[in-house]
């Protein structure tokens, strides 16, 4: 939570130069140097390939109930074994991983877009409608996003867009936050004077020139976030208001699997081990851009 | 002293418009349900008389504003409806809370505690040993801490200490203090997490400033240096943020306490979302909104009470 603060604050001021088209050179060429970027990438690009590909990769149906395979140990023919209704927790894990990636991501992309256009339209026009816009960012901002996701979804009831809704409802704040103090500044930049001068609309100047010089810090945040929304659907499922059974989830996976505990374990695990590897995934990567790309850092580290 | 008062007074008045976005979220709940509000807030196959009641009570004819106006009137008045669960069925929800919060709170006291005193002595050491292998090991130690969702951590510490082990009870209350030691656990940890690595990075800027320099060119003892002098200050900074934790445990604890069956609020929210029991759900969000703004107060003070220059702002 504080963590989070302290980012936000610090993405908020970063001071990006040289424009777009460095920007993203500049993300290649120093994260491939960065081993955190790198390991969080390669995780992140494993798990997606797997959600992606899997209706066409050759394993069981996730919610195919076998009767008489309940409760089977790892094996050949179940790499994960089986769950307490004869599933295989291979094919549920993966199946997992693709329902949650396409909730967070779209939970994420749902937000940022709610908190670019806020955060922007803020920290541009400034006056009375940034004293609006700020006044609801901080408003939610100080609720934690799990708990404002709880609530919503409590509301919503289960299912799966309800639960990208309640995230991205919950979310929002912290784009809009970080998204108003890059417009601040960049709003008072040459390049922008000089496009006004030039007779730039209003949207335009807001969406070609102050949004694309922002790209750094969205980047990291939005990577972070996803990490944080996964992390927020496990809960949800786990406590019974995320995805409805039998959508395989992990949250729900290891509900039902705390109950095995003592007898199979690999019920719980398997889901567990591959949730916390995606979450660390998207940490790293996170974590690692910010440390090379933050312009105070520039030149340090080389 | 006498600006610290009016900038405590200054935060508490800025508190109550988010008290109100709070209470507004938690009122517009009720239509976000599906369906007509009055089955949200009657159980099911509820008299005509029952129906009415519910009706004239919170004006479910009148417009929006007529309504929010007389939820609030209520919940100054403490009354946060009736229950409408299964095994709860016409308690006062307010009764229901305040029945279950000191075991919250007892949960959340002793998380706060693990976690930081784990928290602040790894931040020390890793500090104070920058690079080397203890810190980098202290560093993945936080990464996977904060990777792991509080009931994946609460399943994998039960499995150890409970099923292998045997140490510990492996749910609910009836193990004494035993019975409290994991849920707590699991608890403080993700947070110690955090508090390790604030107090490293505190800790460092601090251990690089002048006058530790000055300190050390006057030949103290390095000891003395670091725990006489550095720690004060760098200490300060991760305990005035207490408060924040606040927010982070009790969103928490509604997993932990759901994981373990330890029967707080959490447990109490989690139950009646799945009893559809609507008004408990309101109640007891409300009252945890209302302790993540009090947590957010308390760190402004404390803020304020340790660094003049903020309340001037």
């Amino acid at each position: 939570m504080r963590l989070r603060k302290a980012l936000n604050d610090r993405l908020s001021t970063w001071k990006m130069a040289g424009g777009v088209r460095q920007t993203a050179a500049d993300i290649i060429e120093r994260g491939g140097r960065n081993a955190m970027v790198v390991i969080g990438f390669i995780m992140i690009l494993t798990i997606v390939s797997i959600a992606i590909l899997i209706p066409v990769l050759p394993i069981a149906d996730p919610t195919q109930i076998e009767t008489g395979q309940e409760v089977l140990p790892p094996s050949s023919d179940h790499w994960f074994g089986t769950d307490e209704l004869g599933r295989d927790v291979f094919s549920r894990v993966l199946w997992g991983a693709r329902i949650s990636l396409t909730v967070a991501t779209v939970a994420v992309l749902v937000s940022m877009s709610i908190g670019i256009v806020l955060g922007l339209t803020a920290g541009y026009f400034g006056g009375k409608v940034d004293y609006v816009i700020t006044g609801a960012i901080d408003l939610f901002w100080t609720f934690p996003p799990f708990l404002l996701a709880l609530a919503f979804a409590a509301a919503l009831g289960a299912g799966l867009t309800n639960v990208i809704l309640a995230i991205s409802i919950s979310y929002w704040a912290g784009f809009a936050r970080l998204m108003r103090g890059q417009a601040l500044s960049m709003r008072e930049r040459q390049f922008v004077e000089a496009s006004r001068a030039l007779g730039a609309r209003h949207w335009r100047l807001m969406f070609m020139h102050v949004l694309p010089n922002c790209i750094a810090p969205l980047i990291v945040w939005a990577s972070i976030g996803v990490a944080d929304a996964i992390v927020i659907e496990s809960s949800l499922s786990f406590l019974g208001v995320g995805t409805k059974p039998p959508t395989p989830s992990w949250g729900w996976m290891l509900y039902s699997g705390k109950d095995y505990i003592s007898e199979a374990p690999w019920i719980s695990t398997f889901p567990g081990v591959v949730m916390v590897l995606t979450i660390l995934g998207f940490n790293l990567l996170g974590d690692g851009l910010r440390d090379v790309l933050d312009p105070r850092m520039k030149g340090q580290r080389r | 002293m006498a600006d610290l008062a009016s900038y405590v007074i200054r935060k508490m008045l800025l508190a109550i418009p988010i008290i109100l976005l709070a209470t507004l979220i938690v009122f517009l709940m009720l239509y976000l349900t599906p369906g007509d509000p009055i089955t949200s807030l009657t159980p099911p196959h509820a008299s005509v008389s029952e129906l009415d009641e519910i009706r004239d009570k919170y004006g479910l004819n009148d417009p929006l504003y007529v309504q929010y106006g007389r939820f609030l009137w209520l919940i100054v008045h403490g009354d946060l409806g009736t229950s409408i669960g299964a095994t709860t069925r016409n308690l006062d929800v307010s009764g229901l809370i305040v029945q279950k919060l000191p075991l919250t709170l007892e949960l959340m006291g002793i998380g706060l505690a693990m976690s930081y005193s784990i928290g602040i002595p790894l931040g020390i050491f890793s500090a104070l040993r920058h690079n080397s292998l203890g810190d980098r090991s202290v560093m993945v130690f936080t990464l996977l801490a904060y990777a792991m969702p509080s009931f994946w951590l609460g399943i994998l510490l039960m499995m150890l200490f409970a099923v292998e082990l045997e140490w510990l009870p492996i749910e609910g209350t009836t193990g004494g203090f035993g019975s409290i030691i994991l849920p707590a656990m699991t608890l403080g940890i993700g947070n110690a997490a955090l508090t390790t690595r604030m107090m490293r990075s505190s800790m460092l800027e601090v251990i690089r400033q002048d006058y530790i320099t000055q300190l050390r060119s006057r030949g103290l003892p390095e000891r003395e240096i670091i725990y006489k002098h550095a720690l004060k200050n760098a200490i300060l900074p991760v305990i005035t943020v207490i408060g924040l934790d606040i927010g982070w445990f009790i969103g928490g604890s509604v997993v932990v306490e759901t994981v373990f069956s330890w029967p707080g609020i959490g447990m109490l929210i989690t139950s009646a979302i799945s009893n559809s029991d609507f008004p408990v759900v309101q109640g007891c969000i409300l009252v945890l909104a209302f302790f993540v703004i009090a947590g957010n107060l308390l760190a402004d003070i404390l803020y304020a009470y340790v660094d003049p220059r903020v309340r001037l702002g």
